[in-house]
């Protein structure tokens, strides 16, 4: 685990202030403010439906708030009005989607050199290298020719982190990763995303792993009905947090013995 | 003059009751075999410039601008719902003599009979091709373009590289299909002079009394283009086939 830096000695690689979302009359986000730092693990837990993965895609712009300030990497999101430069920011945020959403018609190997090559414009030797070398990194070697049809879906989400890899990307969004895989792969994928932070790649994870998320992260944000309810070291939020909601929510998930007596928690 | 094992093969064919005697005129063999080239050639430029056109227009139909798509969808509607007989006699006898006269004489208009042919019946076959790589390309998950929007691919990159190569394969069968259908459709060139087989075969059997033997030359040389047009589909089919997407896996 990397060690937590003291706060605001630099300034944070994405910043939300006060961000605001609906999708039609259903209000989504309801004011979240959020802080990552370079080189940091930061995981969002909490019920479904409570804004987790929207706030992921506010974050590399494939959702534009209506209202809040959002900085990534130097650029102020919220006021970019091209899609032209929300694009130029996409390439530099690596997304790993639950349902991998690998591109069906392409190898393996095309699908990690896919965007280096025709989107970057790097060539493509050298770009093939790097995919192998990363295929190697997610222990996915020998398998550059085979099609996304024919691998588990533990290997096509580990193919699906190479290929967000592959952009060299400054910050890599996970988005309920595992949540799509049976019990016996869920462990291949998560060792895979365990090696990386330790690597030092800076993230935010949305998962539904509790003990994952104690065991990797620098923060970690509970987010309830549109907004950040709790967010601390591991630590605090796991063992020693005072809310009702977020222990209910916890213990809920069958993760350890409760830390008081909490028991309306919800089944899964 | 005539080869001797020609006249041979007419005499041969004329016993059996099968009137062959003008490829012994060298002026009508010529007409009927420029007929052949002049078919092959119409289908040769037609199937390109159906796809290319067929390519854009789809593009067009599914983009999010209204002045792209709105134009498209009408052309298409039109395109499909007219006789192509009729577009071409509109096309050459009517937009065909107003470019002449604005250039002042046909002998100044670059278009002949062939250009219209192969524009008209191309856009014509280009209408169907876009239909078929509409169905494609709304196929293709919203999520899978998500993934690629994430990366980074704009509008035009998601078109090339995800919606249309696997919109070219949900599409392909229809696709071949389409042309099929547009090989036949070159016959329409004789209506305006263009000469293809079958206007080759009207000028010949119109002086002599060989309806039956041309009609069956064309009918099975069409066979035949088609036979290569329809197994090149089949053998692109297996070639883009790829495991776990479509029917065959």
């Amino acid at each position: 685990m990397t060690t937590p830096v003291p706060p605001d000695s630099r300034p944070p690689l994405v910043r939300l202030r006060d961000v605001h979302l609906s999708f039609g009359a259903t209000e989504v986000l309801k004011g979240v403010d959020l802080d990552v730092r370079s080189g940091e693990a930061l995981s969002i837990i909490g019920p479904s439906g409570s804004g987790k993965s929207t706030i992921l895609r506010c974050i590399n712009g494939l959702i534009a708030p209506q209202r809040g300030e959002i900085h990534v990497a130097g650029t102020a999101l919220h006021q970019l009005t091209r899609e032209a430069d929300r694009l130029a920011l996409r390439k530099r945020i690596g997304f790993v989607f639950q349902q991998f959403n690998l591109f069906p018609h392409l190898s393996v190997l095309e699908n990690i050199a896919i965007a280096p090559v025709r989107i970057l414009g790097h060539p493509r030797d050298e770009v093939e290298r790097h995919a192998r070398d990363l295929l190697d990194r997610v222990r996915l070697s020998g398998k550059e020719r085979a099609y996304p049809g024919e691998l588990s879906g533990g290997q096509q989400q580990r193919v699906a982190i190479a290929r967000a890899l592959a952009m060299r990307p400054e910050l890599v969004l996970f988005d309920e990763v595992t949540s799509a895989l049976d019990p016996e792969t869920v462990g291949e994928v998560l060792a895979v995303i365990r090696d990386l932070i330790r690597d030092g790649l800076t993230s935010v994870l949305v998962t539904h792993e509790m003990r994952f998320a104690e065991e990797i992260s620098d923060v970690v944000v509970f987010t309830e009905g549109g907004r950040i309810v709790a967010q601390g070291p591991p630590d605090a939020i796991f063992h020693t947090n005072d809310n009702p909601r977020v222990t209910a929510f916890i213990t809920g998930l069958g993760n350890r013995e409760p830390a008081n007596t909490g028991t309306e928690g919800r089944a899964r | 003059m005539a080869d001797p094992l020609l006249l041979d093969l007419v005499k041969t064919a004329k016993s059996y009751g099968i009137n062959v005697g003008f490829l012994t005129s060298p002026h009508e063999r010529d007409i009927w075999l420029e007929g052949f080239r002049t078919t092959l050639t119409l289908v040769a430029t037609m199937i390109p410039v159906s796809l290319a056109a067929g390519m854009a227009l789809a593009a067009a139909l599914t983009a999010r601008q209204r002045w792209l798509a709105l134009p498209a969808r009408v052309f298409v509607e039109l395109t499909r719902n007219t006789p192509t007989l009729v577009q071409l006699s509109c096309a050459f006898l009517g937009l065909n003599m107003l470019i002449s006269q604005s250039l002042g004489g046909a002998g100044q208009n670059p278009f002949g009979a062939f250009f219209w042919v192969v524009l008209v019946v191309g856009l014509h076959g280009a209408a169907y091709h876009a239909e078929a790589l509409r169905a494609g390309i709304e196929a293709v998950p919203d999520t899978t373009l998500e993934a690629a929007r994430a990366l980074g691919f704009n509008r035009l990159e998601i078109l090339r590289w995800v919606e249309l190569p696997l919109a070219l394969r949900i599409a392909l069968p229809t696709i071949v299909n389409n042309l099929v259908t547009l090989v036949k459709l070159t016959t329409v060139g004789s209506a305006v002079a263009v000469g293809e087989i079958t206007y080759a075969s009207i000028m010949i059997w119109t002086q002599r009394d060989n309806v039956v033997e041309l009609m069956v030359v064309i009918l099975v040389f069409f066979s035949a283009i088609n036979l290569v047009v329809s197994q090149i589909g089949l053998w692109l089919e297996r070639r883009l086939a790829v495991p776990g997407l479509g029917v065959r896996s």
